[in-house]
């Protein structure tokens, strides 16, 4: 019976070849990006859970107020980790690590002139591959790491500095503040890439300890925030709320801060619960499931929307098969069989689809998942449901319709328009336009957003300036790097700074009207020439002859002078920071700073003498401000090589100053990217959709054509009535989806201090883009039915 | 013989007062009023009468596919005026075959195929299904055009893959809905020649007809108007 029911689909998908091919990749389409997002989402929440211990490992957190800001720091003192494991019995063992926070240079001793820069050198307690579940390709998960300036390679880079030899015992130069030379012990399969902690390079605390700039990093003798991860590991996951409560009770000594709270975090949470306030990844796990649920809906509906549109074709079909003894029962079977045939055949297209377009996925959404993953029996499990829900719902509704046929109108022919489900099927349609209306609604509002970022006027002259970050390996030459680029020909003005414009601020802490009183203001570290070099505006100018430089005097922006409570002109007010008093000297016309997520807050720059700028561990930024019309490529050659003459080793590396500030928006840049993917497939799914809901009724409605053809109608008026239904449908989904639209981009914008105003032009152009899209799409079929021979269609009744 | 195959085997057929009114929101149009016939099994009937008559109507009922609004109808011994729809499949699967005046064969499958599906729907295992149809093809001489497909087929060559696929379960009863209405005169003749066969062979025949030419090789014509039963001419 099976056989048959199959046989007879599959003659009917080859005998309409057209619409097998709209079902089928309508359905294939909305398939693959349901499993594309899927496999996105599983992806992300599968973080840190490989590890055997994964729900008994938590990462202590320290929550504080500093001058009335709440400050989260996941980052804690070297010594923490060890107290608490004396003080607190719940802690069974810990490890702490360090991911050294810029590239180093590797290379083999043996070919001292192949050098690399290299990021993801992780420092970390002896027994790291022990507590963790990382898997080692060879070495002693017990030993590799407990001697000082032993390393454990992951495969990648052992591939790349010893080839296919064995490294085990070889040695490989790394350097990090000066070079240090370690053996290699040990090499690891590379970090999954759902794992939060990453590494190339896997090297113990001890050498770190052993390093110079170690003093910077371990200095702490007291459980307090500072450069390590620490991973807890609990004799019970349950212990977590005695733990919290206790480290409370030793914070209570802090008197450093206000209300130091201690959290702490499972590791499988650490991914997407601990980003303190960057929220791109979970804000798009939220919508992203949404949309793939959308545009499946939207498939499906294409799907059960054309196969009830062909139950006319099939009614005399369905009358036999009663007649020759069918029970209704049979006939449904028989059209479920023949949806999952369809299903079956679409989600295989569908997985090649998203197999094919992964790549490009993963690189808008700048993700790496591992292959291993999308085989993983978690993955399977959920593309198998995704196919079995997608049986049952697409087999659903044709089914019903199809079986309820009764034999007797069937067999003589008389399939009225009011079989079918006509009503149903407007509603789907009306329904897929909505989504498709919605979306476009929404990604002009995401695009004009995103150029209205682009494009306002922030106050910072940030075109042709570039940002150079130089390291603490330029040692005293910086001053010399910076003279000579300003030499070339090609720039402008050079300035150095502490941070890379967009990328950081430090924060000030100032005193109010009363002693208690505390007021943060961010904290801007220049030279006399930043301001110069950013085209800043003066509001209030210093004084002629004024100096900029200096640790008793500070210039500030608009918005400082209420938060200091300073008079409305302040040159020469006072302020109190920390102990000493600073003369404000100049305030400057408020500029953007940070993103344009958030207003612009108080903020001070601290103008500094060049011998403060440049920081033994942190190095500085040269900004540079390059003439117009000159030749950039040849400018940045130039530089480069003034670079590679003080420091030969660390790669030369710029950011434009205007890419930088670009790149604050790269979630929104991604959503925007993803959206108008996901919108053109919408349109696409409902255009189809109306393509073949359209084909189907105008030819039902062929007699009438002929009919009315004969009576002396154009081929203009047969148009216009056929396309007139379709037409009061869209109409009606622009009406639905305009204000679903207008709420979600409305919440949406919210969470931007500046922003764009939603005005009736997005709405307008949404809605004329889906009237024509279906004008040209029904008038396809209409004109046809119009040209044809109204003969032909009168004989044929 | 089947659960379902029960009677006293003179009567098979016996309707009693049925009634079948079909409404519109305006008008309500009486198909069938307060008919009585009664059918022996055996008998070759054949039902006239204009267009709008009844006849349909009646042969959709007697067919166990429509139900009547009132009134009995005793097949076989067992009231089926108020069957389910479920219960009335299952009797007619077992009983009854169909023919069409426009044949109805699916276009999808495949003479044999078309020819086999009733034996599908009553659970008849494959090999005997093969031996059957294969019977029944040949005593309708198209076993040649067993793997065509119903498009590649002549009107006449069509009607006797419908009405082979009538008797392929050995029904008690054939109800042909103007089988001849669609051929010509040649073809035509050649499916009364295989009706009458069959009813000499003990099937039940009732026919709906506007020919009096095919009339003529049944052994009683009932003629309808307005849904009521006007005369019986018994044929010598």
């Amino acid at each position: 019976m099976i056989f048959n029911y199959i046989k007879i689909a599959w003659r009917n998908l080859v005998k309409q070849k057209l619409f097998s091919l709209i079902n089928i990749t309508g359905l294939a389409v909305g398939l693959a990006v349901c499993m594309m997002i899927m496999m996105y989402v599983t992806h992300e929440s599968s973080y840190d859970r490989f590890h055997k211990n994964a729900e008994r490992i938590f990462n202590p957190h320290v929550g504080f107020k500093m001058g009335g800001t709440s400050v989260n720091m996941a980052f804690m003192s070297y010594a923490a980790a060890d107290i608490m494991k004396q003080k607190q019995p719940a802690v069974a063992d810990y490890n702490r690590t360090m991911a050294y926070f810029k590239p180093v240079v590797a290379s083999n001793p043996e070919k001292p002139d192949s050098k690399y820069s290299e990021s993801k050198l992780l420092f970390a307690d002896a027994n790291f591959f022990n507590f963790f579940s990382f898997k080692l390709v060879s070495g002693n998960a017990s030993t590799v790491l407990n001697r000082p300036f032993t390393v454990v390679l992951s495969e990648d880079m052992s591939k790349k500095y010893f080839g296919d030899e064995n490294p085990i015992g070889k040695l490989i130069t790394l350097k990090t503040d000066s070079a240090f030379t370690y053996q290699v012990t040990g090499v690891a399969q590379n970090n999954p890439s759902n794992s939060s902690i990453e590494f190339n390079f896997v090297t113990s605390n001890l050498s770190l300890l052993t390093m110079k700039e170690a003093k910077l990093y371990t200095g702490a003798k007291e459980i307090s925030f500072g450069n390590f991860s620490v991973y807890l590991l609990l004799n019970h996951a349950s212990d977590t709320v005695a733990l919290r409560r206790s480290l409370d009770l030793m914070a209570k000594h802090d008197k450093t801060f206000d209300n130091v709270h201690y959290y702490l975090a499972a590791l499988p949470d650490s991914h997407l619960k601990s980003n303190f306030g960057d929220s791109s990844n979970t804000k798009y796990l939220k919508i992203f499931p949404l949309v793939a649920i959308l545009i499946l809906l939207l498939a499906l509906v294409n799907y059960m929307s054309l196969s009830t549109a062909r139950a006319t074709l099939r009614a005399k079909e369905v009358g036999v098969r009663k007649v020759a003894g069918a029970s209704r029962k049979t006939i449904a079977t028989q059209f479920y069989v023949e949806s999952a045939m369809f299903a079956t055949i679409s989600f295989v297209l569908g997985y090649l689809l998203c197999y094919a377009f992964k790549p490009w996925f993963l690189n808008v959404l700048q993700l790496k998942i591992d292959d291993t993953f999308l085989y993983s029996p978690t993955v399977l499990i959920l593309l198998f449901a995704l196919l079995i829900l997608t049986i049952l719902i697409a087999g659903s509704y044709p089914s019903l319709v199809l079986s309820a046929f009764k034999p007797v109108a069937t067999l003589k022919g008389k399939m009225g328009k009011s079989t079918g489900g006509v009503v149903v099927r407007k509603v789907f349609t009306t329904l897929q336009f909505a989504i498709s209306v919605g979306l476009i609604i929404c990604g002009i509002v995401i695009d004009r957003q995103l150029y209205y970022f682009r494009h306002v006027d922030t106050g910072v002259s940030r075109e042709n300036v570039v940002m150079i970050p130089v390291h603490n390996t330029f040692g005293n030459n910086y001053l010399a790097f910076r003279q000579d680029v300003k030499s070339l020909s090609g720039i402008e003005s050079a300035a150095t700074s502490h941070y890379p414009m967009f990328k950081g601020y430090d924060m000030n802490q100032f005193t109010g009207k009363t002693k208690d009183e505390n007021i943060m203001l961010a904290s801007l570290l220049g030279d006399d020439q930043y301001i110069k070099t950013l085209g800043l505006k003066w509001k209030y100018a210093p004084a002629a002859g004024e100096k900029l430089a200096g640790t008793d005097r500070i210039v500030i922006n608009e918005a400082a002078i209420e938060k200091l409570h300073l008079p409305a002109n302040p040159i020469g007010s006072y302020a109190q920071s920390g102990n000493q008093k600073v003369r404000v000297i100049g305030v400057l016309k408020n500029f953007n700073f940070s993103s344009l997520q958030s207003d612009i807050s108080g903020m001070v720059l601290n103008v500094e003498p060049d011998q403060y700028l440049f920081s033994p561990r942190d190095g500085c930024n040269l900004y540079a401000r390059i003439k117009p019309y000159t030749n950039i490529p040849t400018l940045l050659q130039k530089m480069e090589a003034i670079y590679k003459k003080y420091d030969k080793d660390t790669p030369f590396e710029y950011t434009f100053m205007d890419d930088a500030f670009n790149a604050q928006y790269k979630a929104e840049d991604r959503l925007a990217s993803i959206f108008s993917v996901f919108t053109y497939i919408t349109i696409i799914l409902a255009t189809l959709g109306l393509f073949g809901l359209a084909a189907f009724t105008i030819e039902q409605r062929t007699k009438e054509i002929g009919i009315r053809k004969v009576l002396g109608a154009s081929l203009v008026s047969i148009n216009t009535l056929l396309s007139r239904d379709f037409l009061v449908l869209v109409v009606l989904s622009i009406t639905i989806a305009s204000p679903i639209a207008w709420w979600a981009m409305h919440k949406w914008l919210e969470g931007f201090a500046y922003r764009i105003t939603i005005s009736w032009w997005m709405f307008a152009v949404a809605g004329l883009a889906a009237i024509i899209t279906a004008i040209v799409t029904v008038s396809y079929h209409a004109i046809k039915a119009g040209i044809a021979n109204p003969v032909d269609s009168l004989r044929s009744e | 013989m089947s659960k379902n195959e029960v009677g006293d085997g003179s009567t098979m057929i016996k309707i009693t007062d049925l009634e079948k009114f079909y409404r519109t929101e305006e008008v309500e149009t009486i198909a069938l009023n307060k008919l009585s016939i009664e059918i022996k099994t055996g008998e070759f009937v054949a039902i006239m009468g204009p267009s709008g008559c009844g006849k349909s109507t009646l042969l959709n009922i007697l067919g166990m596919l429509d139900d009547p609004d009132e009134g009995s109808y005793v097949f076989n011994g067992i009231e089926v005026a108020h069957f389910t729809e479920r219960k009335r499949a299952d009797l007619r699967k077992h009983n009854i075959g169909f023919v069409f005046q426009s044949f109805n064969l699916i276009d999808e499958l495949t003479v044999f195929e078309n020819v086999e599906l009733p034996l599908i729907y009553t659970g008849v295992p494959s090999a005997e299904r093969v031996k059957r149809v294969e019977e029944v093809l040949d005593k309708m001489q198209i076993m040649h055009r067993r793997n065509h497909y119903p498009q590649q087929l002549s009107g006449g060559q069509q009607q006797r893959v419908a009405i082979a696929r009538a008797v392929v379960n050995k029904p008690k009863l054939i109800l042909a809905d103007e089988p001849t209405g669609n051929l010509d005169s040649s073809n035509g003749n050649d499916v009364m020649e295989l009706l009458t066969d069959l009813n000499e062979q003990g099937t039940t025949i009732i026919m709906v007809t506007h020919s009096e030419h095919d009339a003529r090789y049944s052994h009683r014509i009932i003629r309808l108007l307005d849904g009521q039963s006007v005369m019986e001419n018994i044929m010598i």
